[in-house]
């Protein structure tokens, strides 16, 4: 007999009663054992190991960086002379977030995975025995989430910054990061991947099915914000500014480019908030009158 | 201690519990029987607080599971169907878990030593097999010392060696004055673990009683007597006082021993041509009494009370 399934038995010759099930006091109202009760902190820490021990954060995060700040560099190497000769009728500042149109998928795919991950696996069901306090489960999810999001679009910016306009300087078209609006896009970037993962963890709280809630994130985000350009008069037009997408996104740019009108990036940003904590607000009641 | 009172779960038009009251004390193996689809685990989900009750309410410890400030310390559970990413390690598992509700990490190895998984800690739980993975749910259930242990079908999956230590593990915690409830769809495997019986068929208490009175109640034994002259037999028993069904044409006969029964016979002149002791096992008295309420039926088997 093998020495694992020898120590699976739990009365092992020597071991006694198993040492590891003391017999503790067993009071019927002692609720919990010696130990100070935990409390957001440890749910937080328990939310924390579970983001980092999943793969698909690590390719989440990798594609975001590599999209992010990779297609910006490529697309500024790409386009500084036809830039710098104002063939393209756009501004170059327009270009130093390029990468941001792909690495938000990304954002929203990770958002959305670390709730419907769980619905997927039958996981929740474990994370709400551990933790009841649903609402407590969502605000520690939304804590690393966004803190990991914010932190990871500012990194992906800032090499996308100084990747993308080492080739506009070339061309004599670069911008100083002192120059108006590019600090604000950079941390822009982690504010907005960030409210981003949030809007996909609602969005996943509330569909539960990784594919379908993945779908919606991104047509709402990209195709009916897009769509929603070609809606006709004002109403249209503001209809278009206020979707989340595009509410969101200018603050991440340091110039907006043509074609599409969108509000000014800390107005935008803040309409942006503004949707995420409704949606937010829903996913959690709903979640928290489900049966898991 | 769980105390269950009127529980009742409808999802739509179907009642997945019906009215369930019942208490599961501490310091003895509880057995929660039913077949397939009776409501078991829809009542340990409202145990556990991960489904709503329609009516009723069942608490644990006198509080319902939800308001326990460190519920993994007060009750430990191993669900029936899995509950977590195969992507992760069994150690990275325990190690959120733990951190949840501030258990010291010294538990983790602790526990995975003790349901044996300490070799394979560190594989993904994806490649386990169903015997690994009770193992794991095991050693999730007692990962917080728990007063309180359920157990949803425990030994799914394990091989014969693992069924027999899920017993011994289970009464070992009942022993140590904890509060266990198994739960299981097969008799057999109760009758070996459980002091104690609550039944369920169709999300409705059948029965709520010690193994010992189940024991007496249901698992009854006869002796069946085949004589050319029935209907004399018959009624010779009947005059001696025994408890006599005649069921075609055989007499089933209760109260005394094959022996005695043989030699009133004899004494009497009758012929006898079969004299035997039929026992119907436990498994047989749970199929009778749940054979109404049995979810998905096989229509193709004999009916469910034959005896062997």
């Amino acid at each position: 007999m093998s020495t694992t399934t020898a120590s699976a038995a739990p009365a092992r010759p020597g071991a006694g009663s198993s040492p590891t099930l003391d017999v503790v006091s067993l009071d019927p109202n002692r609720h919990v054992p010696g130990v100070r009760r935990p409390g957001f902190l440890q749910v937080l820490h328990a939310e924390w190991v579970k983001f980092w021990t999943v793969r698909s954060t690590r390719w989440s995060l990798g594609l975001l960086f590599l999209l992010g700040a990779g297609l910006t560099t490529l697309v500024c190497w790409a386009a500084a002379a036809d830039l710098a000769a104002g063939d393209t009728g756009e501004v170059p500042a327009a270009f130093l977030t390029w990468g941001l149109l792909f690495s938000q998928l990304t954002a929203l795919a990770l958002g959305t995975l670390v709730v419907t991950n769980e619905y997927g696996t039958g996981m929740i069901r474990a994370t709400v025995t551990a933790v009841p306090r649903r609402g407590r489960v969502v605000a520690a999810k939304a804590v690393v989430l966004a803190g990991v999001l914010f932190v990871a679009g500012v990194v992906t910016a800032v090499a996308g910054y100084f990747g993308g306009n080492w080739f506009l300087e070339r061309e004599g078209v670069g911008m100083a990061l002192s120059d108006d609006g590019v600090m604000r896009a950079l941390l822009g970037n982690g504010l907005y991947l960030a409210g981003l993962g949030l809007f996909a963890l609602a969005t996943g709280l509330l569909i539960r099915h990784t594919a379908a809630a993945v779908t919606v994130g991104m047509a709402l985000v990209l195709v009916v914000g897009n769509v929603a350009y070609a809606l006709p008069g004002t109403w249209g037009e503001w209809v278009a500014k206020l979707l989340p997408g595009n509410a969101g996104g200018s603050v991440a740019q340091v110039a907006p480019f043509n074609g599409g009108a969108v509000l000014a990036p800390w107005t935008g940003f803040g309409v942006f908030v503004a949707e995420v904590a409704a949606l937010m607000l829903v996913a959690v009641l709903v979640f928290r009158r489900r049966d898991a | 201690m769980i105390v269950a009172r009127g529980l009742t779960k409808t999802y739509g038009p179907k009642t997945a519990v019906d009215h369930l009251s019942f208490t599961v004390e501490p310091g003895r193996v509880t057995g929660f029987l039913g077949p397939n689809g009776a409501g078991k685990s829809t009542t340990m989900r409202m145990i556990l607080g991960l489904d709503r009750p329609t009516s009723g309410s069942v608490t644990v410890n006198g509080r319902s599971y939800a308001a326990s400030p460190a519920p993994l310390r007060e009750v430990g559970a191993l669900l029936e169907a899995r509950a977590l990413h195969p992507g992760r390690s069994a150690r990275d598992h325990l190690r959120w878990l733990a951190a949840s509700n501030g258990i010291p990490r010294t538990r983790i190895d602790a526990v995975l030593d003790l349901v044996g998984l300490e070799a394979v800690a560190d594989q993904r739980v994806g490649r386990f097999s169903l015997g690994m993975g009770q193992r794991l749910g095991i050693a999730v259930a007692l990962l917080g010392e728990p007063p309180v242990v359920v157990l949803d079908e425990p030994v799914n999956g394990l091989d014969p060696e693992g069924i027999r230590w899920v017993r011994t593990l289970a009464r070992e915690l009942a022993g140590q004055g904890r509060t266990v409830l198994v739960s299981s769809h097969l008799m057999s495997e109760m009758a070996l673990t459980a002091d104690h019986l609550i039944v369920v068929g169709r999300g409705r208490m059948l029965a709520d009683c010690s193994m010992a009175d189940f024991i007496t109640d249901h698992a009854s034994s006869y002796v069946r007597v085949r004589s050319p002259r029935m209907g004399d037999a018959e009624a010779l028993l009947r005059d001696n006082g025994l408890d006599v069904d005649r069921v075609d044409d055989e007499l089933r006969v209760r109260g005394r021993n094959a022996a005695e029964i043989g030699e009133l016979l004899g004494g009497a002149g009758l012929y006898v041509h079969e004299l035997s002791l039929v026992q119907s096992s436990l498994e047989d008295a749970f199929m009778t009494l749940t054979a109404d309420s049995v979810e998905y039926a096989t229509h193709s088997t004999e009916t469910a009370g034959a005896v062997r």
